[in-house]
């Protein structure tokens, strides 16, 4: 099986990465650069566990292939804070107790920022809608949809 | 049911073609042991449960004009084959003119899957339950394909042969699907019944699209399609035709769906057995015609 | 702490402290079993698994997989002949002559990479003789089902677990109270009733993982996604045949239990491969179809219930038969089997009360303990008879339960007497928030609206000595470090403990950390986190060392100043004395202690303070009647209610409202425990509406989450109340006792006797799935 360079923006660093042909984005986040926020729950695209931002726009990494995103930018749940402050979406979903056990947080997380970036603000029935494919299996969804709309009031304040 | 789904996706070869030529080539020369994708939401998925073991992937979403939308008043809408179904719900063009398009695809999976998914990929895959492919049947969309002998264009109405076949010929490569500008006043509708609220597959799934049409007997044309109820996407001609000869009532509206269930040849799976099925069939029928006529008047 | 004062109940005792893990939990950083980073020395194991529901082993030739290159190890049963178990050993690591399920592992290989590991799989010849499988659990109890276990008679099981050799049923319990037979002709209602509850899956989100090394003295190193490292520690060595001081355990955050990964089941595999490759870690991540139908799974079971009132409507009699569907191995199911036998009434006062609970052997997928422990499999039939014989006898529902259900003092069906106990209040409160008794008109022409409730009770299900440890250190700078082996799955533990830690030392619950990972070398003992016991158990032991180091510091201070220790108190880290009024920060005095006057010397030292609990008050049951002084620590006790729609096009159900009320003795953290009940509502809704392991000759046809449907952000309801009740428990750390698995028990009836209530059908069994719904609709001639 045939390896590949590529050249690939991952929250903000460039890295260059070999992989063979058969490596998943998921896998080269967590297995070629340790980026293991990025958690793997089904393999198959269901559970959205293992959601990035690639070029600006959500992704479930276990469904692309890491010699696709040659020239890409990723973001991970790593990136998505600032320097100093956390991003409205984290700081909301810590508040509002959206977290259980954290294993689908960082798709939640990436699943709502890029809501909330196409949307600023987003209706109840828009916010369940685009967390349909991350599924939580502690938290009855409640307070992750609460904590949605917290970091949609957080931002217009901000913004 | 897949015992033995791989960890990850087993080996194979990533190729990356330079142009449709190079890539149709490709293909042609490996038939057995390559596949063309797109997005690859269903191959990676079937590559994992063993169904699919193709020596070579051939990545054709980056081609020149693959990830075109073009509209045009006079001409409609060309989707080239890698635009992805995010971009179709998106686009004003499809906003404005074919609604349809985008609640079907709003209706698949994911909002990051449909990042990746795209309607070219949803028909050449050729399930019975697909969920943006009813919405083609009726804006009558036309397929642009590109084999070794050059461009060809074809009809969606023939171009379902059984569960994940196709007319597509060894070689081929579906460039874009094109749909003409919708008939004056229409008005369609997706009905899709999973087991959950959203992002399931389609127990059953029926889309309908009616407009006025001076030729028809009762002055109104209906289209109908049906997932999951036969072996390929279902298109009910004899209620389609009913209501053409019939001034709409809520009786004929009954009649078509009667009609349009009896076209349907359903089996039992995990997702539902064949006599829900035809049940569902019928009330979906008569309930999107129904809403499809309350809205055109 | 046994006794508290609750006149007194110190901060941050009952306050929202922000959960300890949550900031790392978001920013990437929170580590997981699966994201520990080995290096080039990991070993990836793959398993051979049987491809029949029941077969004998006639031969596996493992000489082709054993030459792959990259190949390091391939194992089969024959190498470890040890049984494992948690209450009845009576599994093989690896098959050993035959196989009992779709997916039991008969041979397992580590390798370089996964792909060779999956080739050498490939290459392993396995011949079997096909037998006819036990597909059903009633059939199974049988004396014409095929026997499945023929060496039962011989497995080690604990005292309180009844294996019937020479059949397939691993544990009978059995309740005879009263005198059933005569009461029934007492009774003015009977209703008589069958279920049948599907096996479903946990599903976390994080699959079972683990990964272990063993060094070239034998000693073995498990990093494992688990709620139970120190129960894994003591089955592994058990069953290899070694000290239990041969295997550390380390056991970092859990995506998710449910119960799931409690006991021990594909960690003992991996540590199995591992002996065959020293010095090389070794790891097993299960495929999500894998976790499907290899990892445990809830229990089938088939229940008939038979129940009676009086004319004014009090129960006088029951009587019930459980056949549980326990798959292949039910090492850990049959206690579900004796939980559900004990707790058979329900949350009620019933007179005469005759039980059979069978744990059944069947070719199905192994089961053992989920969210909940048999209890909302049992309530799920047991609480519509209720609402039916309510009916029949012309009650209200509610008032039916308000009159029949447990209340303080009441004789309980093992025949012990119930303690301190809100449930009336809960059925009370959570009646009114969904408007009992009123009808909203549903919202549009062609649905129907419904109203329903249920009630619960449960016990934590466990050995009755299960011990719970933990130690309190105290650092230069006066924070403090808690030692404890319960492990955080989500629901909160390690918050919570921390503010135990802080409100019984009297320092801010910010300057408290957990001791993570938990790790069996360093962390204090711990039986397993489940069965909704930590809060309590393990919230004593902290408590407990929490008292014992503060008891350390104000000796010391004490003597330094002079004074008593009654005097004196640490308040928000510094220690005051209420006498002199003079005032020490901890840090001050912690680690290094007092000097003496003068220069003479010291006093004090580092502080670490030590706490323990286990019950010493549970008894035994009498094997033949199930009855006992104490047969349990505690009920928690609870209600749920839901409003819904059903669509009479499709058969759809619309959970539009679910309000739940728990009697949780003291809320440590008051939003935690509602997250508790907002979360086990919806996975209980889920379990209701859409699982079901889809078992077809032994095969499960739907292993993975396209065809197995959870809830998703679309289905949850869109008002979810949920409501404390507080009588404390006696024995609880300021009165707390445990919610985390009630809160999902009575969600399935609740929503039953709303569709009843709705479109007046009932279902032999969940899911209420939309094509279930609407076919019984048509069949009653509701729909057309």
């Amino acid at each position: 099986m045939a390896f590949h360079k590529i050249n690939v923006t991952i929250n903000d660093d460039l890295e260059q990465v070999v992989v063979p042909s058969n490596m998943t984005l998921m896998h080269m986040l967590r297995e070629s650069l340790a980026l293991t926020g990025t958690k793997n729950g089904c393999s198959a695209g269901e559970c959205g566990a293992c959601t990035v931002l690639l070029n600006g726009e959500p992704v479930n990494s276990c469904m692309v292939l890491a010699v696709e995103c040659d020239g890409a930018k990723i973001v991970t749940v790593e990136g998505l804070a600032g320097k100093k402050q956390l991003d409205p979406i984290q700081e909301a979903i810590v508040q509002e107790g959206g977290v259980q056990c954290g294993f689908c947080t960082p798709g939640i997380l990436i699943s709502s920022h890029a809501l909330l970036k196409r949307n600023p603000n987003p209706s109840e029935d828009e916010i369940r809608e685009a967390l349909v494919g991350n599924l939580c299996r502690c938290t009855g969804y409640v307070r992750i949809i609460e904590s949605v709309k917290v970091a949609a009031r957080m931002q217009s304040v901000t913004t | 049911m897949t015992m033995n789904t791989h960890p990850s996706l087993p080996e194979f070869e990533y190729v990356q073609p330079a142009t449709l030529a190079e890539a149709c080539e490709f293909l042609a020369s490996h038939a057995v042991e390559a596949r063309p994708f797109l997005g690859g939401t269903d191959v990676f998925v079937r590559m994992r449960d063993g169904f699919l073991t193709p020596q070579f992937l051939v990545d054709v979403k980056n081609l020149k004009g693959l990830n075109d939308l073009h509209f045009d008043p006079k001409a409609g809408l060309t989707l080239g084959a890698a635009v992805n179904m995010n971009r179709v719900i998106a686009s004003p063009e499809v906003k404005a003119y074919y609604p349809l398009l985008a609640e079907a695809c709003r209706s698949v999976a994911s909002y990051p899957l449909r990042t990746r998914a795209t309607i070219v990929g949803n028909i050449c895959n050729a399930s019975p339950a697909g969920d943006t492919i009813g919405a083609c049947l009726t804006l009558d969309g036309v397929l642009h394909i590109h084999g070794i002998n050059g461009p060809r264009q074809e009809s969606m109405a023939s171009f379902f042969l059984g569960p994940g076949k196709t007319t597509l010929k060894l070689g081929d490569v579906v460039t874009a699907i094109h749909f003409p500008i919708p008939p004056k006043g229409c008005v369609g509708m997706y009905l899709k019944l999973g087991r959950n609220q959203l992002s399931d597959l389609s127990i059953v799934g029926v889309t309908a699209l009616g407009y006025p049409d001076s030729n028809c007997k009762s002055g109104y044309r209906f289209r109908l399609a049906l997932a999951s109820v036969a072996p390929v996407p279902l298109v009910p001609t004899q209620a389609e035709t009913y209501l053409a000869n019939h001034s709409i009532t809520p009786e004929s509206v009954h009649e078509a769906a009667r009609l349009s269930t009896d076209a349907c040849s359903p089996i039992d799976d995990v997702r539902g057995s064949a006599r829900y099925r035809k049940q569902m069939a019928r009330n979906l029928s008569a309930k999107a015609l129904a809403e499809v006529w309350k809205k055109l008047n | 702490m046994a006794k508290t004062d609750r006149q007194d109940i110190p901060s941050p005792i009952g306050e929202n402290s922000p959960r300890i893990d949550a900031r790392e939990k978001v920013t990437g950083a929170a580590i997981y079993a699966d994201d520990i980073q080995f290096g080039n020395s990991l070993l990836h194991a793959r398993i051979k698994r049987s491809p029949h529901p029941h077969a004998l082993i006639k031969k596996i030739d493992t000489t082709k997989a054993s030459a792959l290159p990259g190949v390091k190890a391939v194992v089969t049963g024959e190498d470890f002949p040890g049984y494992i178990g948690l209450y009845l050993r009576d599994r093989y690591i690896f098959c050993r002559g035959r196989v009992r399920y779709v997916g039991d592992p008969v041979a397992g290989v580590a390798a370089i990479s996964e792909e060779i590991a999956e080739k050498a799989l490939e290459l392993i010849e396995v011949e079997y003789e096909i037998l006819e499988p036990v597909l059903d659990p009633e059939f199974g109890a049988s004396p014409k089902a095929p026997l499945l276990h023929p060496d039962l008679g011989q497995y080690a099981v604990v005292n309180f677990i009844f294996p019937q050799a020479g059949t397939n049923i691993s544990n009978h319990f059995k309740i005879r109270k009263g005198d059933v037979d005569s009461a029934w002709e007492k009774c003015a209602a009977i209703i008589e009733r069958k279920y049948r509850i599907p096996q479903i899956q946990h599903v976390p989100i994080e699959p079972h993982v683990a990964t272990a090394k063993v060094d070239e003295t034998g000693e073995i190193t498990l990093w494992v996604s688990s709620q139970s490292p120190f129960a894994q520690r003591n089955l592994i060595a058990e069953s290899m045949g070694i000290s239990q001081s041969k295997v550390r355990v380390i056991a970092p955050y859990v995506g998710g239990g449910f119960g799931s990964k409690a006991g021990v089941s594909m960690e003992a595999l991996v540590v199995a491969i591992a002996t065959k490759v020293k010095g090389h870690p070794v790891k097993l991540l299960l495929t999500r179809e894998e976790e499907f139908y290899t990892a445990f799974v809830r229990q089938g079971l088939v229940a008939y219930f038979k129940m009676g009132c009086d004319e004014n409507g009090r129960l006088l009699a029951m009587e019930n038969k459980f056949y549980w569907d326990g798959g292949a191995y039910t090492e850990y199911g049959v206690n579900i089997t004796r939980a559900s036998g004990y707790s058979s009434s329900g949350p009620y006062e019933v007179p005469n009360v005759r039980t059979d609970s069978y744990c059944v052997y069947t070719n199905h997928p192994v089961t053992g303990p989920m969210r909940g422990f048999g209890m909302p499999e049992m309530h799920a039939g047991l609480e519509q008879c209720i609402d039916e014989l309510a009916l029949k006898i012309g009650m209200d529902a509610v008032e039916f339960r308000k009159l029949n259900c447990l209340k303080t003092g009441s004789t309980l069906v093992t025949g012990s007497k119930m303690h301190a106990t809100g449930l009336s209040d809960c059925i009370k409160k959570t009646a009114e928030a969904i408007n009992w008794g009123t009808k909203a008109p549903p919202s549009a022409p062609n649905k129907r609206r419904g109203k329903g409730l249920a009630i619960m009770w449960k016990a934590p299900a466990m050995p009755p000595n299960a011990g719970s440890s933990a130690w309190v250190e105290l650092a230069e700078d006066g924070t403090v470090n808690v030692g404890v082996g319960g492990q955080e799955l989500g629901q909160g533990v390690f918050t919570v403990m921390a503010q135990m830690a802080a409100g019984a030392l009297g320092v801010p619950y910010e300057s408290v950390r957990i001791a993570t990972p938990v790790d069996t070398r360093y962390s204090p003992y711990e039986w397993q986190t489940v069965a909704s016991r930590l809060t309590w158990s393990m919230g004593n032991a902290v408590a407990n060392a929490a008292k014992d180091a503060k008891r350390q510091i104000l000796d010391t201070v004490a003597e330094a100043w002079e004074e008593t220790p009654e005097d004196l108190n640490i308040v928000n880290g510094v220690v005051i004395s209420y006498k002199s009024e003079r005032e020490i920060p901890l840090k001050n005095l912690v680690v290094y202690g007092l000097p003496k006057p003068g220069d003479q010397g010291w006093r004090g030292g580092p502080v670490v303070g030590r706490g323990k609990f286990m019950p010493a008050y549970v008894t035994g049951l009498d094997p033949e009647t199930g009855q006992g002084e104490r047969a349990v620590v505690h009920y928690t006790t609870g209600a749920q209610a839901v409003e819904l729609e059903v669509d009479l096009d499709t058969g759809r159900i619309e959970i539009i409202k679910g309000v739940s009320t728990f009697d949780v003795g003291k809320a440590i953290n008051p939003e935690m425990v509602k997250a508790q009940m907002e979360g086990g509502f919806v996975q209980g809704m889920s379990s209701a509406l859409f699982e079901i392991l889809q078992l077809k000759d032994g095969f499960v046809r739907n292993p993975s989450f396209v065809d197995y449907r959870i809830a998703t952000s679309a289905d949850t309801p869109r008002e979810l109340q949920a409501y404390i009740v507080e009588v404390p428990q006696d024995d609880g750390p300021w009165g707390a006792r445990g919610i985390g698995e009630h809160s999902m028990v009575p969600t399935i009836p609740a929503i039953a006797n709303a569709i009843y209530d709705a479109v007046g059908v009932r279902l032999e069994g969940p899911p209420f799935t939309a094509e279930k719904v609407y076919l019984a609709m048509l069949d009653a001639g509701i729909v057309k």
